[in-house]
């Protein structure tokens, strides 16, 4: 009796801060997205479902949900996908400069993400950033992204690789790592190609790491590529930009919508948790656990 | 050779966090004199300067004014995210019981603020404690200025305090290069040929107008022209001359392609660089424009439209006072009168590259003479301040939406060649149903 109070017991302070800063704001979020608030005035009014007919009918929310999709594929490829490839080939193709490449692609991990934002608007700025010099000698020039459909999006999640493509690296180099060395030694006696090593060998015996960083990128990318939305085009043009996670943000903050900012904050939840609920049906059953 | 990579990483993180380290700013400048000297009224002051936006002058103002009152001590509170900050801090400390006694409130906030939070008009304070400073405003202050501070039901909510406006900023060398007059255009006719000179004999962009997250800019070229952004708490600047000014700024864009479109940052970098001629954008960017650029730079007033009268909105904050103690609120005066002295404000324009609200201090050899003398650049923002309108701030609390939908009716007009009276006018419907 008294050792289940103490493991409840040192349990509770955990519990309470997730009581208070995830589970309270959760609850309180879903009562504000059935009122109309602007987060100042001391009257809130009841307005039912409105708030979410609201965002259903906007042809602009929906763009929204759809580019929010189109951000997750471009991050799953390129901070899961590039990044696998990157780990096989210095872990196993490579010989020398080990050490290099992963000091190297780990560094910008550790520089802030508006200072990464800061200097990517610099480098790419198609008049006088450097690239665009560059590229102007050979007469090429870079489209003006920052205010073009499809490539701000682009432009913005290669930004946020930048910054946690090097992490998910050294993830999946120490998943890739470990996987037992006579397997590939084997293999590569047996004259199997690179590329069979890596899709029948490599990647299911990494599957647990490959399937922590797979979630990871899709629940962090969204929050990360916040900053840079943030500092380089505030959601626009026109919303081309934006997705559900600055959207929700910009209703609230920009704009003092804080119901509509809830309804939209609740579908999102709705989605991941749909998103995610699909990874571990059909995903995390071909998982490899080692134990 | 691995404990050397560590080296390096370790190194780096240090540098990182070391640049890190240096932004805390400080909040609560001169409390510990607050305690010490027990009579004194004590009032709070709060501002959103940053140390890299005038915030020394702040200090430096509230240091003054503290060590020279017998009566009163300011403590200035520094709030971040700027005017929209403020609010939101203003809101939480006004609903605990605690007003400040001064706060800075940006335009865009005029009605916002005197809607939701209870402040006393300026004059009322002045003719209930301080007798004496009965006709300051209207003695130091032109009427349009004391204007920006009245909000929609006509009340003086605020006195004017940081003021700026748009001017044009020429690159000298690329219009001698283009042959056209370095004298610069004076009205946006001539900007379009300007422009459209140096884009063909440079291969330069020949303006860039700035885009940043509000259409400030835009409503002086509209304003400018004859039209009104807002008519009777409507918008109303889907007229002729409204759109007349909207396809204008598409065709720079689009059809002549000499106008660059782009973020305001890259924009003022492209100007900076040497790669666009002109550049139409606040005179608070002055600082950063003439000290960063390696050519013959100007700067010349705000260019208007053939036979229009030229009107300009102003940026920038009013101050209010917001004591709810019939002592404090005399005390805010006091601390007001001081920041609009000459001396008070002559430190504030120096420390902040905003335009002197008041008259008697640019000519003033007390005030701005000399600074003006070794600044031109500041010389045609003050020289236009007869232009200066409010700020279009739309009433109510769809008023920032409003502001929202004006921003995406730019991308749209800006990225593509649509059709602009139909769009102009759909997003003027779409406001006004808003504030209905």
């Amino acid at each position: 009796m008294g050792k289940k109070y103490t493991n409840y017991l040192l349990l509770a302070p955990a519990l309470i801060l997730l009581a208070i800063f995830t589970i309270g704001p959760l609850i309180y979020t879903i009562y504000l997205s059935f009122f109309d608030w602007n987060m100042i005035s001391p009257t809130k009014t009841f307005v039912g479902f409105d708030n979410y007919t609201e965002l259903f009918q906007s042809e602009t929310f929906r763009k929204i949900i759809f580019q929010t999709f189109q951000y997750i594929i471009l991050f799953v490829l390129l901070n899961t996908v590039v990044t696998y490839i990157f780990a096989y080939i210095i872990s196993h193709l490579i010989d020398r400069w080990k050490p290099i490449y992963k000091a190297a692609i780990f560094t910008p991990s550790v520089i802030s993400l508006v200072v990464g934002s800061m200097l990517f608007l610099w480098i790419l700025n198609p008049v006088s950033g450097p690239v665009a010099t560059v590229l102007g000698w050979v007469g090429l020039s870079i489209p003006n992204w920052t205010v073009t459909e499809g490539t701000v999006i682009v432009v913005l999640s290669l930004i946020v690789a930048w910054k946690v493509f090097g992490y998910n690296f050294i993830v999946l180099y120490s998943g890739i790592v470990g996987i037992p060395n006579e397997i590939i030694e084997a293999a590569k006696l047996d004259k199997i190609s690179k590329f069979r090593i890596f899709t029948d060998i490599i990647i299911p015996m990494s599957s647990a790491t490959g399937f922590y960083i797979l979630i990871m990128t899709i629940v962090q990318g969204l929050q990360y590529v916040f900053t840079p939305i943030r500092v380089v085009t505030q959601g626009g043009p026109n919303y081309l930009s934006s997705n559900l996670i600055y959207h929700s943000y910009q209703e609230a903050f920009d704009l003092f919508n804080t119901g509509v900012s809830a309804a939209s904050s609740v579908i999102t939840l709705v989605i991941f948790v749909v998103l995610l609920a699909l990874q571990f049906l059909f995903v995390e059953r071909n998982v490899y656990y080692e134990n | 050779m691995k404990k050397i990579y560590l080296m390096m990483i370790l190194t780096l993180i240090t540098v990182v966090l070391a640049a890190c380290g240096g932004a805390e700013g400080s909040s609560e400048e001169g409390s510990d004199e607050g305690e010490a000297s027990g009579e004194k009224t004590q009032i709070e002051y709060w501002h959103v300067n940053a140390e890299t936006q005038g915030g020394e002058s702040v200090d430096k103002l509230v240091e003054d004014f503290n060590a020279q009152s017998d009566t009163v001590e300011v403590v200035a509170r520094y709030n971040p995210d700027m005017y929209a900050g403020l609010m939101s801090n203003l809101q939480a400390d006004v609903a605990a019981g605690n007003s400040p006694a001064v706060v800075q409130v940006g335009w865009a906030f005029l009605d916002y603020f005197s809607e939701n939070f209870h402040y006393m008009e300026p004059q009322e304070v002045i003719e209930q404690h301080h007798e004496e400073d009965a006709d300051f405003l209207e003695e130091n202050f032109l009427p349009n200025i004391l204007d920006l501070a009245v909000n929609s039901e006509g009340s003086q909510v605020g006195v004017p305090y940081s003021l700026s406006t748009p001017v044009l900023y020429l690159n000298e060398d690329v219009l001698e290069e283009a042959g056209l007059d370095p004298a610069g255009p004076e009205t946006w006719e001539e900007v379009r040929e300007y422009a459209k000179a140096i884009k063909d004999e440079t291969d330069n962009y020949g303006i860039y107008i700035q885009e940043p997250a509000d259409t400030w800019g835009q409503q002086a070229m509209v304003e400018s022209n004859g039209a009104n952004f807002i008519e009777d708490g409507q918008a109303a600047f889907a007229s002729e001359e409204g759109i007349e000014v909207f396809e204008y700024y598409q065709d720079l864009v689009i059809e002549d392609e000499s106008a660059l479109h782009i973020g305001w940052d890259q924009g003022i970098q492209s100007f900076i660089d040497g790669n666009v001629g002109m550049l139409f954008t606040t005179i608070a960017q002055r600082n950063n424009v003439q000290s960063n650029s390696e050519f013959n730079i100007s700067a010349i007033e705000s260019p208007g439209w053939e036979g229009e009268e030229r009107r300009l909105p102003a940026g920038g904050a009013m101050l209010a006072i917001t004591a709810e103690e019939e002592d404090q609120q005399s005390a805010a005066w006091e601390f007001m009168r001081y920041l609009y002295s000459v001396e008070g404000i002559s430190e504030w324009t120096k420390g902040t590259g905003y335009v002197p609200p008041r008259e008697g201090v640019a000519d003033n050899p007390d005030g701005l003479q000399d600074f003006l003398e070794e600044n031109e650049m500041m010389q045609p923002a003050i020289d236009q301040m007869d232009s200066v309108v409010p700020w279009a701030s739309f009433p109510g609390d769809a008023g920032l939406e409003a502001e929202q939908k004006l921003l995406d009716m730019r991308d749209v007009i800006l990225g593509s060649d649509v059709d602009v009276e139909e769009t102009v006018t759909n997003t003027e419907d779409e406001i006004n149903q808003l504030l209905d």
